[in-house]
């Protein structure tokens, strides 16, 4: 670790774009090696020029594009502190250029006004239900915890956004916007922190760990960081041998992506071509941790360049770099021509969940970010800079939002809790409750020339 | 057709490979090389790469990409190449796999495949019993077939199963057993015990190579007039708790016999049923022969000791009757 300095543990990862890598065009540069072909069912390696133009034929060189229209620099270290009787005690402490003013929202390649407008209304839905919920909480209606998304609204309705129907998500903690993009109600994921009986899972578990694999293809997620991507890639590979190359979404953190199963996950998904799109969100803190403790490349996007498939950076507090590259993400993936990792930068804005103060976090970071919350600004871009709301328009819409969250919170607060006697049943899928159908049509199977024949398998030692 | 233990299994994927086009193989080394046992030798010429999928060494990765495909509809078969691998994934199978329908009601009908088992000299890695690590998990069915006939009923019905399955391959069996099996299509019910040999004096239950264990012991037995009635679990979990309680009706003296280490074992919980369901048709205490409490070791007299033999269930056979 870096310099070894007295007191000072964590080494910078900095936040900011390595030289040369300001490229914005609309096509993704595929990293070495990327796979560009349609999927096949041995995926072999292609080899490909991989250095960019480098003289020196020894030094390959690697793209990741960055959509950011600013590169925050800033730098978090533990550092010893005396307080006035004298005792030293052990805080974080930012270093680098908090000041720098707020950029532009970037204009989008491919949303429309309506579009726009759309997501939007989704950003303040997901805030609105997540006041609704920090209310709850206070009101004592919430069993346990509550998790919120704030600052993050736009990775989760940006990126969900450019999902179609028949692709596959799987939300975590923080991506309650997703939900709601995808067609689930705010009372379901209300009902889930209040453990009801109307509840997606019934009161068998609460916040966003539910799924439907009918309607909404969505994978329920679980406590532990990183197996959905496996899974997710899973998904895409049991759509593959159905004859379609879908999208399957997920998301991880910068703490989360620390886990093993993280790049198991990502592996297999690069290894086999399949349609998955990673979406990292590196909000700057797991739980207490800062991204400096987790990990000391200079930006998550460049693991993407050890799987072999491409990474691209974007400010995951613009909704319109997060749906461009979203969007990109999964065209790709329709297209057979396998994953993507997105890393969006922005802050966690809470703690880790309501009963964490965030104490640990300097005071001037939450300053910085705050100044770039995600719905103020798109709110700001579509009123303000293009016009396509009027402040009359955009104050009927967040009215009508607020009344659709009261309806919601009332549908909610008035489920009855389940019964004692609901926690049995249904650990097995035995009593005719599923018929299991190829979702997306019976695989069309060829069969080689080969018959069942006894082979070295049927060696008897005895 | 007179087959092995391994080629039943063979048998068993193969069949359901061809009658089912969800039905999917993915593990390591499964593909051109058939697999570290053989056990999916020449699927890949047969059903193509798109179904028989070599992966990378990932086991969290295998059980995810297996759960996933699930979730479509398929039924995929996912091979460890040995058994003591199946901690790598752990989490995959106890968080993911086995809540997933009771919280959230989706079903996930996939089969996690491999050999288990000792005799073999394997050493601490290669040898292990991993079964209880998910007997005690709700939401698995836990299957530990004996026979070549059993060992292809049950991977078919573990195949067509709306659960996930873990399925134990027992390593020393492999190549070692050999018996008619039927080339009709046939299922094994998965949760049902069968008596291995019917007997009046007391009961073995057990399962996998320690049936055969058990047989031998009472063949030895037999000539001293002791004759012992053998219970073959075949699945062990779920448990088959009647057959378990009618045998110790029967015989009312009974011993539980397992590879695995001793304490936490199957047989704690077994004889915890009988205390529910026979208690008062004991005529003797409870016996346990089990794995030693260690790591397996490697060394042929260390693994030997550690394992029970069939001079364990001689002796403790001739104590229980003499009870």
């Amino acid at each position: 670790m870096g310099k070894n300095k007295k007191n000072s543990k964590a080494a910078s990862n900095g936040h900011h774009p390595h030289n040369g890598s300001r490229n914005n065009s609309a096509v993704l540069k595929k990293a070495a090696n990327g796979n560009g072909r349609l999927a096949t069912a041995v995926p072999g390696r292609q080899i490909e020029q991989s250095s960019t133009g480098s003289p020196n034929r020894n030094l390959r060189t690697y793209e990741i594009p960055d959509h950011r229209l600013e590169y925050p620099t800033f730098t978090v270290r533990q550092q010893t502190e005396k307080d006035k009787q004298g005792h030293e005690h052990v805080r974080y402490e930012v270093t680098g250029d908090l000041d720098a003013p707020v950029p532009p929202i970037r204009d989008s390649k491919y949303l429309n006004k309506q579009q726009a407008i759309e997501i939007y209304r989704y950003m303040l839905l997901n805030r609105k239900m997540e006041i609704a919920l920090e209310n709850l909480y206070k009101q004592g209606k919430v069993v346990g915890g509550v998790y919120f998304g704030l600052g993050q609204e736009a990775c989760s309705c940006a990126s969900s956004y450019a999902l179609d129907k028949d692709d596959w998500f799987a939300p975590m903690i923080r991506n309650q916007g997703s939900l709601l993009v995808r067609g689930f109600r705010a009372a379901d994921t209300m009902m889930q922190y209040m453990a009801k009986a109307d509840s997606p899972t019934k009161g068998r578990d609460g916040t966003s760990h539910f799924g439907d694999i009918e309607k909404r293809n969505m994978v329920s997620p679980i406590s532990m960081l990183g197996d959905l991507i496996p899974v997710m890639s899973g998904v895409a590979l049991g759509a593959r041998l159905q004859g379609r190359s879908i999208a399957v979404m997920t998301y991880i953190g910068d703490g989360g992506q620390s886990t093993g199963v993280t790049y198991e996950g990502i592996n297999f998904a690069a290894v086999q071509n399949l349609g998955l799109v990673l979406f990292v969100e590196s909000n700057l803190w797991a739980y207490s941790t800062p991204s400096e403790m987790q990990y000391r490349c200079k930006d998550l996007a460049e693991r993407a360049i050890g799987y072999g498939i491409p990474g691209v950076i974007v400010d995951g507090t613009d909704a319109c770099q997060v749906y461009d590259a979203a969007h990109e993400a999964v065209e790709r993936a329709h297209g057979g021509e396998g994953p993507t990792l997105i890393e969006a930068k922005m802050m966690r804005m809470k703690g880790h969940a309501i009963h964490d103060a965030a104490g640990y976090v300097p005071k001037s970071m939450f300053d910085f970010w705050k100044k770039r919350d995600p719905l103020a600004r798109f709110e700001n871009y579509v009123v303000k800079d293009k016009k396509w709301l009027t402040p009359k328009e955009n104050a009927a819409l967040i009215a009508e939002v607020e009344e659709v969250i009261e309806a919601e919170r009332e549908i909610a607060v008035n489920s009855p809790m389940p019964t004692p006697e609901s926690a049995e049943g249904g650990v097995y899928c035995d009593e005719g409750c599923h018929d299991i159908k190829p979702k997306y049509g019976v695989p069309k199977v060829k069969k080689g020339t080969a018959s069942y024949k006894e082979t070295e398998a049927a060696v008897h030692l005895k | 057709m007179q087959l092995t233990y391994l080629e039943a299994i063979r048998q068993g994927i193969w069949e359901e490979m061809e009658h089912d086009p969800t039905v999917f193989c993915l593990g390591e080394d499964i593909g051109i090389y058939g697999g570290a046992f053989k056990v999916t030798d020449g699927f890949i010429d047969r059903f193509g790469p798109e179904r028989v999928i070599d992966t990378p060494i990932a086991e969290s990765a295998i059980v995810g990409a297996a759960f996933g495909a699930s979730l479509t509809g398929m039924r995929p078969v996912a091979e460890f190449q040995f058994m003591d691998f199946i901690g790598c994934a752990f989490n995959q199978i106890s968080n993911m796999v086995a809540k997933t329908h009771y919280l959230w009601g989706a079903p996930a009908p996939l089969v996690l495949r491999g050999p288990s088992g000792g005799y073999v000299h394997g050493g601490p890695f290669h040898s292990q019993n991993p079964e209880m690590w998910f007997v005690h998990n709700p939401g698995l069915k836990v299957i530990c077939p004996a026979t070549p006939y059993d060992a292809k009923g049950l991977i078919k019905a573990a195949i067509r199963d709306n659960n996930p399955c873990i399925f134990f391959e027992h390593k020393y069996l492999y190549r070692r057993i050999k018996e008619e099996v039927p080339t009709d299509d046939y299922v094994v019910p998965i949760g049902k015990a069968r008596i291995a040999r019917e007997g009046k004096d007391l009961s073995i239950i057990t399962y996998a190579a320690m049936v055969h264990t058990a047989l031998e012991a009472a063949d030895i037995l037999a000539k001293e007039g002791i004759d012992l009635e053998i219970v073959d679990l075949r699945t062990v979990s779920p448990l088959d708790r009647e057959a378990i309680a009618q045998t110790v009706k029967k015989t009312n003296k009974v011993i539980i016999l397992h590879e695995h280490s001793r304490t936490g074992g199957l047989a704690g919980e077994i004889a915890a049923i009988i205390n529910e369901e026979a208690f008062d048709d004991l005529d003797g205490p409870i016996v346990r022969i089990a794995g030693l409490d260690s790591a397996i070791p490697f060394s042929p007299p260390q693994e030997h000791h550690y394992l029970p033999k069939v001079e364990d269930v001689v002796r403790e056979s001739r104590r229980l009757k003499a009870y």
